[in-house]
């Protein structure tokens, strides 16, 4: 008769073999225990606590581990313990592994943490006389199954680490991948390992600081991509770069400069050493990309428009200029296709894109609008050249969504309108969100024509004090939203869905925190659809960056997802043109 | 004298509201007439035309209605070529002129507007399309026998290929025989001159006129 294993808290019965390892028959059950150095009775986080039942004695190191978590003799280590008879086993939430939340809003979702970063702590005795085993190999032995690597940096950190070891003979491996051992530290610094997650955008940097261990976020900063002054959009940043190797890198300066000091501050605040963060996921997209690792942009800057690279294997912290530690990596989110960059690929795996059911339309909207359509098992990613107007850029009293932008307007009392301010802060400007709903308003009041005229004889549309969209401004406005527009009825034409048979609209960015639904489908700017069937998810590029951070197969999927996307080019052909100017029209579509 | 500026009036109407097929029956009644047609042309289909100009200009009209317009505006034209043609009535056209957007941009649609502006005012237009290499914009209007060369580009990278098709023909010695006119969102009259080529068109109406007075000031003897 098989060993039963009682597990508490929920005291569910699982069948086990005699001889298997108790943490093989947990996961059976369901029971995400935390394998931190993969199950080789190093890290001493899988302790449970037997509660009943025969066990063998434990051994001496593990009864170390034990005792420095302050353990009893009754905890132990799940991935040791062979099965020998009926057992009851608690589970402490903390040998769980944490599921980890994705998106702040928008999508219910998780993963189990598994960051690539894995540290750990070993005991390494000076070798014997009779039997002088080099120090790499003493480490290897403890990894049996993974043929462990090292560079010739590593190897050196190791031997310096060991001769620096504390009392115990103690060091900490920093592995990556579980196959390279990156660096080593001596003593015991197992419980300090950190990460950064990047997004790289054009107009706005955002760092976070993550604990690798726990899974948690530290804090995070925000500054302007200082690039801003080689141009607002990215064509201009490319164009800036083009040709010019001196200037690339001066853009490559001036965007490390600005991340160096955000993470500066994150470490500041947090009291975080610089050697400690051993990880970076940068998502940006591709020009970003390209222009943090100092690659040429030249070949996006003239047709076909294709990108230096798609999926990159990490690259050592040291040559990508970021500050942490030089030994540690750096993952660049894959560049799909052409314009769909990091930042998309990024944003599609943090909605779980692979695996969501159906068909959905993720759009993000910022200076070229970037669209993905997933149809059934396909995906086919676009870019639109809206152009800056959203970011208020060739509007005349247009602006970024700074404090004092308008970024919300609707009807007031007869002819008036009621804007909002980003701050609460006088009016200074209009933001692309406030654009739309003063279009809409205008609309609706008559006041502008569904061809784009504006029908007061004041040839205006007041706004407030002082400010006012002209008639050039509803052109550009016009210009952008059917640019959108046709993007989006290209892809569903070419993959032959019409816009019932979508299951979810995702509107990805900071452009859909404010974006008023009815009015952007009354410009015809997205589909009519139920509202249901709309979701915001906020910056979904930095949310993926941090999952692809926290979890080694989210971010193996999200690589993956570079082979499956394919690209469809709207530019190209007379069908564009035709709808294109047709979609010039302010008119909701489906 | 007074029904036939009536029916002038009424091919301008056609164009201006974009009815193509009554600028056709219009065109085709010109015909059954035995109208006087570079008169008809002119005072009805042309004047339609300017009118829609005017209606761009103070921001009636936009892209659609100008694409509309000038598909009116060709439908007639075909209904009254073979006729032109037949009577070889000379110095109708306004002047040829061979247009593309250049090499390493795929945007076509501000050049294939300009394009169709330029038409619908009676130039030749030679169209090459989108992507294209410097020498064939030069050997086409080579032979073609062109007044003009007109370069569109979308973008601040590619606008940079306006220069090289300038340099091709000064290294071609065809400097001199063709006006160059620029434009494209990214273009600048600071750029055309920059770049030493002929004028700037900020649209297609602009570049209209700028065409029309290139042609002029190409055909005046110096």
């Amino acid at each position: 008769m098989s060993p039963t294993i009682k597990v508490l808290p929920d005291g569910d019965d699982v069948a086990a073999e005699t001889g298997e390892a108790l943490e093989a028959v947990l996961a059976r059950a369901g029971v995400a225990l935390s394998l931190y150095c993969g199950g080789r009775g190093l890290c001493g986080k899988c302790f449970v606590e037997i509660v009943g039942g025969e066990v063998a004695e434990a051994r001496d190191d593990e009864r170390v581990l034990a005792a420095r978590r302050g353990l009893g003799p009754r905890f132990r280590l799940a991935c040791r313990l062979e099965v020998a008879g009926d057992l009851a086993v608690r589970i402490p939430p903390s040998s769980i592994l944490p599921r980890m939340p994705v998106l702040s809003q928008g999508v219910e979702r998780s993963f189990l943490l598994d960051p690539a970063i894995r540290k750990i702590r070993l005991a390494v005795p000076k070798p014997e006389l009779a039997e002088p085993e080099g120090l790499f190999d003493l480490v290897r032995a403890r990894f049996p199954q993974e043929s462990l690597t090292a560079s010739p940096d590593g190897l050196r950190s190791l031997v310096r680490a060991w001769a620096a070891r504390g009392p115990g003979d103690e060091i900490t491996v920093v592995l990556h991948g579980g196959r390279e051992l990156l660096t080593a530290e001596p003593g015991d610094t197992s419980e300090r390992a950190y990460g950064l997650a990047l997004d790289l955008g054009t107009t706005t940097l955002v760092v976070e600081l993550v604990d690798l261990i726990s899974g948690r976020l530290i804090d995070s900063a925000a500054g302007l991509n200082a690039q801003v002054k080689f141009g607002a959009d990215v064509v201009s940043r490319i164009t800036a770069a083009f040709g010019d190797p001196a200037r690339a890198e001066e853009l490559r300066r001036v965007l490390l400069d600005g991340l160096t000091g955000l993470i500066e501050s994150l470490r500041t605040r947090a009291g975080v050493d610089p050697g400690d963060i051993y990880e970076a996921v940068v998502a940006g997209n591709t020009a970003m990309n390209h222009l943090f690792l100092g690659l040429p942009v030249d070949t996006l800057a003239v047709a076909p428009y294709f990108a230096g690279f798609s999926t990159l294997p990490p690259v050592s912290a040291a040559a990508s200029g970021l500050a942490i530690n030089p030994a540690g990596k750096v993952v660049v989110a894959p560049n799909l296709k052409s314009f769909v960059g990091g930042d998309i690929s990024a944003g599609l795996a943090a909605v779980d894109a692979v695996r969501h059911p159906g068909n959905f339309l993720f759009v993000d909207l910022g200076t070229n609008g970037e669209l993905v359509l997933k149809s059934g098992d396909r995906f086919t990613a676009t870019s639109t050249a809206a152009g800056p107007a959203f970011e208020g850029m060739t509007i005349g009293c247009g602006m970024l969504a700074l404090p004092g932008a308008v970024f919300k307007a609707a009807a007031s009392s007869g002819e008036a309108v009621a804007v909002e301010t980003i701050g609460g802060a006088p009016p200074r400007g209009v933001c692309g969100t406030g654009l739309i709903d003063l279009v809409a308003l205008a609309l609706r009041r008559g006041r502008l024509s569904p061809q784009g005229h504006i029908l007061d004889a004041s040839k205006t549309i007041p706004v407030a004090e002082g400010l006012a969209l002209t008639q050039r401004d509803i052109r550009e406005i016009q210009l952008a939203a059917a640019a959108v527009k046709t993007g989006v009825q290209m892809l569903l034409e070419a993959e032959r869905l019409d816009v019932a048979s979508l299951d979810e609209v995702i509107v990805a960015g900071a452009f859909g925190t404010y974006l008023d639904l009815e009015n952007a489908m009354a410009l015809g700017l997205l589909p009519r659809v139920p509202m249901e069937k709309i979701r915001f998810v906020g910056n979904s590029s930095l949310a993926g960056a941090r999952a692809m951070l926290l979890s080694r197969e989210e971010r193996a999927r999200c690589e993956a997802l570079s082979g499956r996307v394919g690209h469809e080019n709207l530019a190209q052909g007379p069908a564009f043109q035709a709808r294109f100017v047709a979609a010039l029209e302010f008119k909701e579509w489906s | 004298m007074d029904d036939l500026n009536a029916l002038y009036g009424r091919m301008a109407e056609a164009i201006v509201s974009g009815d193509a097929e009554a600028a056709a029956a219009l065109a085709r009644r010109a015909l059954a007439e035995k109208l006087d047609l570079p008169a008809a042309i002119e005072r009805g289909f042309i004047a339609g035309i300017r009118r829609v100009g005017e209606l761009w200009e103070n921001g009636e009209y936009f892209l659609p209605e100008l694409i509309t317009s000038a598909a009116c505006m060709k439908e007639a034209m075909a209904v009254l070529k073979p006729a032109l043609e037949a009577s070889a009535v000379a110095g109708l056209s306004r002047g040829r002129i061979v247009v593309g957007t250049i090499e390493g941009d795929i945007h076509d649609i501000g050049k294939n507007l300009v394009a169709s502006m330029l038409a619908a005012y009676g130039f030749d237009v030679v169209d090459l399309g989108a992507d294209v290499k410097p020498d064939r914009f030069i050997d086409a209007a080579v032979e073609a026998r062109a007044d003009l060369i007109g370069l569109s580009a979308l973008l601040t990278t590619t606008m940079l290929g306006q220069r090289r098709v300038i340099e091709r023909l000064r290294e071609r010695g065809l400097r001199d025989r063709f006006k160059v006119m620029v434009g494209g969102a990214p273009v600048s009259r600071a750029w055309a001159a920059e770049i030493g080529a002929d004028g700037y068109g900020e649209n297609a109406l602009a570049a209209v006129a700028l065409a029309g007075e290139l042609v002029a000031r190409g055909r005046r003897p110096s």
